[in-house]
Protein backbone atom coordinates (compact mmCIF):
# COMPACT_ATOMS: atom_id res chain seq x y z
CA UNK A 1 0.00 0.00 0.00
CA UNK A 2 1.46 3.31 -1.12
CA UNK A 3 1.29 6.27 1.22
CA UNK A 4 -2.07 7.99 0.58
CA UNK A 5 -0.48 11.38 -0.06
CA UNK A 6 1.92 9.93 -2.63
CA UNK A 7 -1.04 8.10 -4.20
CA UNK A 8 -2.83 11.43 -4.31
CA UNK A 9 -0.04 13.08 -6.34
CA UNK A 10 -0.09 10.12 -8.72
CA UNK A 11 -3.85 10.48 -9.22
CA UNK A 12 -3.50 14.20 -9.84
CA UNK A 13 -0.75 13.64 -12.38
CA UNK A 14 -2.96 11.09 -14.18
CA UNK A 15 -5.64 13.79 -14.26
CA UNK A 16 -3.18 16.34 -15.64
CA UNK A 17 -2.10 13.90 -18.33
CA UNK A 18 -5.69 13.14 -19.35
CA UNK A 19 -6.63 16.81 -19.54
CA UNK A 20 -3.53 17.71 -21.54
CA UNK A 21 -4.33 14.91 -24.00
CA UNK A 22 -7.78 16.46 -24.30
CA UNK A 23 -6.24 19.89 -24.94
CA UNK A 24 -4.03 18.36 -27.63
CA UNK A 25 -7.06 16.93 -29.42
CA UNK A 26 -8.84 20.29 -29.17
CA UNK A 27 -5.89 22.18 -30.65
CA UNK A 28 -5.67 19.60 -33.41
CA UNK A 29 -9.32 20.26 -34.24
CA UNK A 30 -8.90 24.03 -34.16
CA UNK A 31 -5.75 23.91 -36.29
CA UNK A 32 -7.52 21.78 -38.90
CA UNK A 33 -10.77 23.76 -38.89
CA UNK A 34 -10.23 24.71 -42.57
CA UNK A 35 -8.41 21.60 -43.83
CA UNK A 36 -10.23 20.38 -46.91
CA UNK A 37 -9.38 17.26 -48.92
CA UNK A 38 -6.95 17.19 -51.87
CA UNK A 39 -8.73 15.25 -54.60
CA UNK A 40 -12.06 16.47 -56.05
CA UNK A 41 -14.99 15.42 -53.86
CA UNK A 42 -12.74 13.93 -51.17
CA UNK A 43 -13.49 14.07 -47.45
CA UNK A 44 -11.97 16.88 -45.37
CA UNK A 45 -10.51 16.63 -41.86
CA UNK A 46 -12.95 14.88 -39.50
CA UNK A 47 -13.24 16.27 -35.99
CA UNK A 48 -11.64 14.11 -33.30
CA UNK A 49 -13.27 13.32 -29.98
CA UNK A 50 -11.71 12.04 -26.76
CA UNK A 51 -13.20 10.01 -23.93
CA UNK A 52 -11.82 9.11 -20.51
CA UNK A 53 -12.24 6.02 -18.38
CA UNK A 54 -11.81 5.41 -14.66
CA UNK A 55 -9.67 2.40 -13.85
CA UNK A 56 -8.77 0.91 -10.49
CA UNK A 57 -5.04 1.22 -9.86
CA UNK A 58 -4.30 -1.75 -7.59
CA UNK A 59 -1.01 -0.42 -6.26
CA UNK A 60 -2.63 2.88 -5.30
CA UNK A 61 -5.94 1.35 -4.21
CA UNK A 62 -7.90 4.15 -5.88
CA UNK A 63 -9.46 4.79 -9.28
CA UNK A 64 -7.13 6.59 -11.61
CA UNK A 65 -8.04 8.15 -14.96
CA UNK A 66 -6.78 7.46 -18.45
CA UNK A 67 -7.70 8.17 -22.03
CA UNK A 68 -10.16 5.56 -23.27
CA UNK A 69 -10.07 6.36 -26.96
CA UNK A 70 -9.63 9.12 -29.48
CA UNK A 71 -12.62 8.77 -31.77
CA UNK A 72 -13.94 10.37 -34.91
CA UNK A 73 -16.93 12.70 -34.99
CA UNK A 74 -19.43 11.23 -37.45
CA UNK A 75 -21.39 14.43 -37.98
CA UNK A 76 -21.94 15.06 -41.73
CA UNK A 77 -19.59 17.58 -43.31
CA UNK A 78 -21.05 20.94 -44.27
CA UNK A 79 -20.57 21.90 -47.92
CA UNK A 80 -19.71 25.20 -49.45
CA UNK A 81 -19.74 26.46 -53.04
CA UNK A 82 -16.13 27.11 -54.04
CA UNK A 83 -15.37 25.95 -57.61
CA UNK A 84 -11.73 27.13 -57.49
CA UNK A 85 -10.88 24.77 -54.67
CA UNK A 86 -8.91 21.62 -55.63
CA UNK A 87 -11.32 19.59 -53.49
CA UNK A 88 -14.40 20.87 -55.35
CA UNK A 89 -16.58 18.19 -56.98
CA UNK A 90 -18.20 18.49 -60.43
CA UNK A 91 -20.88 20.87 -59.05
CA UNK A 92 -18.28 23.13 -57.43
CA UNK A 93 -19.18 22.06 -53.86
CA UNK A 94 -16.40 21.61 -51.29
CA UNK A 95 -16.78 19.54 -48.10
CA UNK A 96 -15.61 21.51 -45.07
CA UNK A 97 -14.46 19.96 -41.76
CA UNK A 98 -17.21 19.37 -39.17
CA UNK A 99 -15.38 21.47 -36.58
CA UNK A 100 -17.51 23.96 -34.63
CA UNK A 101 -15.29 26.66 -33.16
CA UNK A 102 -17.77 27.50 -30.41
CA UNK A 103 -17.80 23.90 -29.16
CA UNK A 104 -14.02 23.67 -29.32
CA UNK A 105 -13.60 26.86 -27.31
CA UNK A 106 -16.08 25.73 -24.66
CA UNK A 107 -14.31 22.39 -24.48
CA UNK A 108 -10.96 24.12 -24.16
CA UNK A 109 -12.19 26.22 -21.26
CA UNK A 110 -13.47 23.14 -19.46
CA UNK A 111 -10.23 21.23 -20.00
CA UNK A 112 -8.34 24.26 -18.73
CA UNK A 113 -10.40 24.45 -15.55
CA UNK A 114 -10.04 20.73 -14.86
CA UNK A 115 -6.29 20.99 -15.40
CA UNK A 116 -6.15 23.83 -12.90
CA UNK A 117 -8.14 21.86 -10.35
CA UNK A 118 -5.74 18.91 -10.62
CA UNK A 119 -2.78 21.24 -10.29
CA UNK A 120 -4.36 22.81 -7.22
CA UNK A 121 -4.72 19.36 -5.62
CA UNK A 122 -1.07 18.63 -6.32
CA UNK A 123 0.02 21.90 -4.71
CA UNK A 124 -2.09 21.20 -1.66
CA UNK A 125 -0.76 17.67 -1.25
CA UNK A 126 2.77 19.00 -1.52
CA UNK A 127 2.02 21.53 1.23
CA UNK A 128 0.60 18.72 3.40
CA UNK A 129 3.69 16.57 2.88
CA UNK A 130 6.04 19.42 3.78
CA UNK A 131 3.94 20.24 6.86
CA UNK A 132 4.36 16.61 7.97
CA UNK A 133 8.10 16.68 7.30
CA UNK A 134 8.34 19.97 9.19
CA UNK A 135 7.24 18.12 12.33
CA UNK A 136 10.71 16.60 12.44
CA UNK A 137 12.34 20.02 12.49
CA UNK A 138 10.81 20.70 15.88
CA UNK B 1 2.96 7.78 26.60
CA UNK B 2 1.79 9.66 29.67
CA UNK B 3 1.59 13.34 29.06
CA UNK B 4 -0.32 14.43 32.12
CA UNK B 5 1.12 15.26 35.52
CA UNK B 6 0.62 12.70 38.30
CA UNK B 7 -1.43 15.17 40.33
CA UNK B 8 -3.77 15.60 37.41
CA UNK B 9 -4.41 11.89 37.10
CA UNK B 10 -7.12 11.97 39.73
CA UNK B 11 -9.03 14.69 37.93
CA UNK B 12 -8.56 13.39 34.41
CA UNK B 13 -10.37 10.10 34.33
CA UNK B 14 -9.57 9.15 30.75
CA UNK B 15 -6.23 10.24 29.37
CA UNK B 16 -6.12 11.64 25.87
CA UNK B 17 -3.52 9.91 23.80
CA UNK B 18 -2.78 12.94 21.75
CA UNK B 19 -0.02 11.70 19.51
CA UNK B 20 -1.89 8.52 18.62
CA UNK B 21 -5.08 10.47 18.01
CA UNK B 22 -3.24 13.03 15.91
CA UNK B 23 -1.49 10.46 13.78
CA UNK B 24 -4.74 8.64 13.18
CA UNK B 25 -6.41 11.83 12.14
CA UNK B 26 -3.49 12.65 9.84
CA UNK B 27 -3.87 9.20 8.32
CA UNK B 28 -7.57 9.75 7.80
CA UNK B 29 -6.94 13.18 6.26
CA UNK B 30 -4.42 11.69 3.84
CA UNK B 31 -6.91 9.00 2.82
CA UNK B 32 -9.61 11.62 2.33
CA UNK B 33 -7.26 13.76 0.26
CA UNK B 34 -6.63 10.73 -1.96
CA UNK B 35 -10.33 10.22 -2.62
CA UNK B 36 -10.75 13.93 -3.39
CA UNK B 37 -7.82 13.86 -5.82
CA UNK B 38 -9.31 10.77 -7.45
CA UNK B 39 -12.66 12.52 -7.81
CA UNK B 40 -11.10 15.60 -9.38
CA UNK B 41 -8.96 13.50 -11.73
CA UNK B 42 -12.16 11.76 -12.85
CA UNK B 43 -14.21 14.96 -13.06
CA UNK B 44 -14.75 14.43 -16.81
CA UNK B 45 -15.05 10.63 -16.88
CA UNK B 46 -18.48 9.42 -18.05
CA UNK B 47 -20.26 7.24 -15.49
CA UNK B 48 -17.89 7.98 -12.61
CA UNK B 49 -19.56 8.37 -9.20
CA UNK B 50 -17.89 10.63 -6.62
CA UNK B 51 -16.51 8.94 -3.50
CA UNK B 52 -15.78 9.94 0.05
CA UNK B 53 -14.34 8.24 3.13
CA UNK B 54 -16.42 7.68 6.24
CA UNK B 55 -16.29 10.46 8.88
CA UNK B 56 -13.44 10.43 11.38
CA UNK B 57 -15.86 9.98 14.30
CA UNK B 58 -16.94 6.63 12.85
CA UNK B 59 -13.31 5.53 12.59
CA UNK B 60 -12.79 6.39 16.26
CA UNK B 61 -15.94 4.53 17.31
CA UNK B 62 -14.93 1.48 15.33
CA UNK B 63 -11.68 0.89 17.27
CA UNK B 64 -11.79 -2.57 18.73
CA UNK B 65 -9.53 -5.40 19.80
CA UNK B 66 -8.80 -7.87 17.06
CA UNK B 67 -7.09 -11.21 16.98
CA UNK B 68 -3.40 -11.25 16.23
CA UNK B 69 -2.26 -12.96 13.03
CA UNK B 70 0.50 -15.32 14.14
CA UNK B 71 0.59 -17.39 10.99
CA UNK B 72 0.80 -16.42 7.36
CA UNK B 73 -2.43 -18.34 6.72
CA UNK B 74 -4.41 -16.15 9.11
CA UNK B 75 -6.62 -13.48 7.67
CA UNK B 76 -5.17 -10.15 8.66
CA UNK B 77 -7.65 -7.69 10.07
CA UNK B 78 -6.44 -4.45 11.47
CA UNK B 79 -8.93 -1.66 12.08
CA UNK B 80 -6.25 0.95 12.71
CA UNK B 81 -4.83 0.79 9.20
CA UNK B 82 -6.06 3.20 6.55
CA UNK B 83 -6.91 0.53 3.99
CA UNK B 84 -9.62 -0.73 6.29
CA UNK B 85 -11.32 2.65 5.98
CA UNK B 86 -14.55 2.43 4.09
CA UNK B 87 -14.73 4.42 0.89
CA UNK B 88 -18.31 4.87 -0.22
CA UNK B 89 -20.28 6.70 -2.84
CA UNK B 90 -20.82 10.26 -1.72
CA UNK B 91 -23.94 12.39 -1.86
CA UNK B 92 -23.11 15.14 -4.28
CA UNK B 93 -24.63 18.37 -5.40
CA UNK B 94 -25.28 17.44 -8.99
CA UNK B 95 -25.11 14.68 -11.57
CA UNK B 96 -24.56 15.60 -15.19
CA UNK B 97 -26.01 13.86 -18.25
CA UNK B 98 -23.01 11.52 -18.64
CA UNK B 99 -23.83 10.08 -15.15
CA UNK B 100 -20.79 11.71 -13.61
CA UNK B 101 -21.60 12.89 -10.09
CA UNK B 102 -18.43 14.86 -9.34
CA UNK B 103 -19.16 18.45 -8.35
CA UNK B 104 -15.97 20.44 -8.73
CA UNK B 105 -17.04 23.12 -6.23
CA UNK B 106 -17.88 20.54 -3.60
CA UNK B 107 -14.60 18.71 -4.08
CA UNK B 108 -12.58 21.92 -3.76
CA UNK B 109 -14.57 22.79 -0.66
CA UNK B 110 -13.71 19.41 0.86
CA UNK B 111 -10.08 19.86 -0.15
CA UNK B 112 -9.99 23.19 1.68
CA UNK B 113 -11.48 21.49 4.74
CA UNK B 114 -8.80 18.78 4.64
CA UNK B 115 -6.05 21.36 4.24
CA UNK B 116 -7.29 23.37 7.21
CA UNK B 117 -7.65 20.33 9.45
CA UNK B 118 -4.25 19.05 8.46
CA UNK B 119 -2.50 22.31 9.29
CA UNK B 120 -4.35 22.40 12.62
CA UNK B 121 -3.26 18.83 13.26
CA UNK B 122 0.42 19.44 12.51
CA UNK B 123 0.42 22.67 14.53
CA UNK B 124 -1.00 20.90 17.58
CA UNK B 125 1.46 18.04 17.30
CA UNK B 126 4.28 20.53 16.92
CA UNK B 127 3.13 22.47 20.00
CA UNK B 128 2.88 19.30 22.11
CA UNK B 129 6.22 18.16 20.88
CA UNK B 130 7.72 21.49 21.88
CA UNK B 131 6.18 21.17 25.36
CA UNK B 132 7.50 17.64 25.70
CA UNK B 133 10.96 18.66 24.59
CA UNK B 134 11.04 21.60 27.00
CA UNK B 135 10.24 19.32 29.94
CA UNK B 136 12.93 16.88 28.84
CA UNK B 137 15.50 19.63 28.49
CA UNK B 138 14.86 21.40 31.79
CA UNK B 139 14.98 18.27 33.95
Amino acid sequence: MVDPLIASTKLSSAGLEAQSARLRVISENVANAQSTGRAPGSDPYARKTITFKAELDRTLGASSVSVKEVGRDETPFPTEYDPGNPAADENGMVKKPNVNMLIEMADMREANRSYQANLQMMKQVRAMISATIDLMRG
Amino acid sequence: MQLYHDGLESTVTSPVYLFDLASRQANWLAARQTTISGNIANANTPGYRAKDVEPFVDILDKTKLTMAATDSGHIGFDASRPESMKVKKADTWDTVYSKNSVSMEQELLKAGEVDRQHSLNTSIVKAFHRMLMSTVRTS
